[in-house]
């Protein structure tokens, strides 16, 4: 069985103010990401995605649980030879042009001249920064550090992403440019999990997602498995007259009129099929019965908010 | 390796585009040429017939007892003093934000991100800074001796050697900002605590006196042994003149050539530097 490239293991931190009064950033939070995996860590600000974070990366320690990449505690710094990270709101030093910068980070990661030159014209390219390779980093958009911070990241190949907001501050183009570039570095076995306030970009990039509250895990699946788990459908039929509303209601179906047609809450498939059985004999005619998906962020807001 | 030569391209980088560099190798440079231009002598078949010193006639016995060696010396064991303060002073200018500005929120993560523990991380910044200042240091002694040996053809390598001891007060005093930028993060009390602690170890060269003075017994105590936990500021800058001077230095000066303020100097640096070692391994960022 192969390790995962990022595991945690009932994770706590506890922050303690100098007055002894204490904050539980993380209670208790499992987690594993394979290879090749892209995985969303969502929550509210201060439900505890940026402390996992700075834990996978010995930036700050767990106050009990366990941390490893590829296999390795984080504590031990040979765990992040194969890691890249982008911080959100990240400071490159602004007196460094982005040649400069890769050939700092570079070589801070262990790379030779050679492989620094190379994947940094690699990498400038693909980020649609490559012109700017010998101007300072102060006189950068905040897209274009952006794109220079996932350059950063990347200029050791590593096997594991860790990214905080990539694609704040980049426009539409680049961001399609970003996730297409996050998918390739996931094909060739990348595991990149990705923490951002754009659901919609989680939901477009990522194959898993996890959503923490308060410091827990409130929720974990695929995409597809946390918006499906609702069980809405819309119902297209005729006639729908109040009287059946009416029965539907007093099976506890969730009922509503939308458009022209029905949006049904239901507790399950027999609970669908026990309605469409009602409507059939009243005579009425079933034209569309399909599932409604719930977006990321609708599963989302219902989860910080229950 | 690598990580020390990233962290020496990234402080000399950093000193560049600040002008920090520009400014340290300017205001050395304006000094070197201050001191070329103020000293004239007028040498005749190898012996001193006359010397000028800021265009002011220095008057010379008229047996001609002062030699031209003798004048160098003098001149040597003089501006050395000048220049262990001048060194010093702009050395913790110029390095003490090192700490401070790596850091900063947004800036320290993409360090600590990297596979480098952080003890050589920080060891790898605290050389980088070193050699920043160690080069000031070189280019200030080295460019006044090569214009003294220019100017009267007398080769005296003490003067330059005496660099050694300029570089050791500034490892210690760069240890210390190094210990204070990790715990407080701030430039500016880097930089004033450790100019306070180099003038507060200069006072402490009177501790015998300053402690027959006080009136309590434990203060006393107190003073007699921040003398000998601090750096031997005072005792380091006499070494200087002492050592520059060799045979010639006056028997007080001389008294200070021995190993123990160079031992307790180099040992204050060393605890500093592995406790500012030990709190930013310990860092929570």
């Amino acid at each position: 069985m192969s390790v995962p490239a990022i595991e945690v293991v009932a994770l706590h931190k506890v922050y303690r103010s100098t007055l002894g009064r204490t904050i539980t950033a993380l209670d208790g939070v499992d987690l594993s990401v394979g290879e090749g995996e892209l995985f969303g860590l969502l929550g509210p600000n201060g439900a505890g995605k940026t402390t996992a974070v700075k834990i996978l990366l010995g930036l700050t320690r767990a106050t009990e649980g366990s941390a490893r990449i590829a296999g390795l505690p984080v504590a031990n710094p040979e765990s992040r030879r194969r890691v890249g990270y982008l911080p959100e709101g990240h400071k490159i030093p602004g007196y460094l042009t982005a040649r400069q910068t890769l050939s700092i980070f570079g070589r801070m990661s262990g790379l030779d001249g050679a492989t620094i030159n190379r994947r940094a014209g690699e990498l400038l390219e693909t980020l649609r920064i490559s012109q700017w390779i010998d101007v300072r980093v102060k006189k950068f958009s905040k897209g274009m550090t952006q794109r220079l911070g996932l350059a950063a990241a990347l200029i050791h190949s590593p096997n594991v992403l860790l990214l905080d907001e990539p694609t704040d501050g980049v426009d539409p183009v680049g961001r399609r440019e970003i996730r297409d570039l996050l998918r390739e570095e996931a094909k060739n076995g990348t595991a990149v999990l990705l923490n951002s306030h754009l659901l919609s970009e989680i939901e477009l990039t990522c194959d898993r997602v996890a959503v923490l509250r308060a410091g827990k895990l409130a929720a974990h699946g695929t995409v597809e498995e946390l918006t499906r788990g609702s069980a809405k459908y819309k119902m297209v039929a005729a006639p729908v007259d109040d009287s059946l509303i009416a029965a539907f209601r007093d099976t506890g179906a969730g009922v509503e009129r939308v458009n022209g047609h029905v949006l049904l809450s239901v507790n399950d498939v027999q609970h669908l099929n026990a309605l469409v059985d009602q409507l059939r004999a009243r005579g009425g005619i079933l034209s569309e019965l399909s599932p409604v998906r719930s977006t990321l962020e609708d599963v989302f807001v219902d989860l910080v908010r229950a | 390796m690598k990580v020390l030569y990233a962290n020496i391209e990234d402080v000399m980088r950093e000193a560049a585009a600040r002008w920090t560099l520009l400014a340290y190798f300017l205001l050395s440079t304006v000094f070197i040429l201050i001191f070329a231009s103020a000293i004239n002598l007028d040498i005749v078949d190898g012996a001193l017939a006359g010397a000028k010193l800021f265009g002011k006639d220095v008057t010379m016995p008229a047996d001609h007892s002062i030699s031209i060696e003798k004048l160098v010396l003098g001149f040597e064991s003089g501006f050395s003093v000048v220049l262990y303060f001048l060194c010093t002073f702009l050395a913790i200018f110029a390095t003490a934000h090192l700490v401070p500005r790596m850091q900063e929120k947004g800036t320290i993560d993409l360090y600590l991100s990297r596979p480098v523990s952080r003890i050589k991380l920080l060891l790898s910044r605290y050389v980088a800074g070193l050699i920043l200042a160690g080069s000031n240091v070189v280019y200030l002694l080295g460019s006044i001796w090569l214009i003294v040996m220019w100017k009267t053809h007398v080769v005296h390598p003490r003067f330059f050697v005496a660099s050694a001891v300029i570089l050791l007060v500034i490892a210690t005093l760069l240890a210390f900002a190094f210990l204070v930028g990790v715990v407080t993060s701030s430039t500016a009390v880097s930089i004033m605590t450790t100019y306070g602690l180099f003038f507060f170890a200069l006072m402490l060269v009177g501790h015998d006196r300053i402690a027959a003075a006080v009136s309590k017994e434990w203060q006393a105590w107190l003073i007699n042994t921040m003398y000998w936990i601090l750096p031997k500021t005072a005792e380091l800058g006499q070494a200087v003149i002492a050592f520059v001077s060799g045979e010639q230095a006056p028997e007080r000066l001389a008294s200070v050539l021995t190993p123990a303020p160079f031992l307790t100097t180099a040992a204050f640096g060393l605890v500093c530097l592995a406790l500012a070692s030990w709190c930013f391994q310990r860092k929570e960022f």
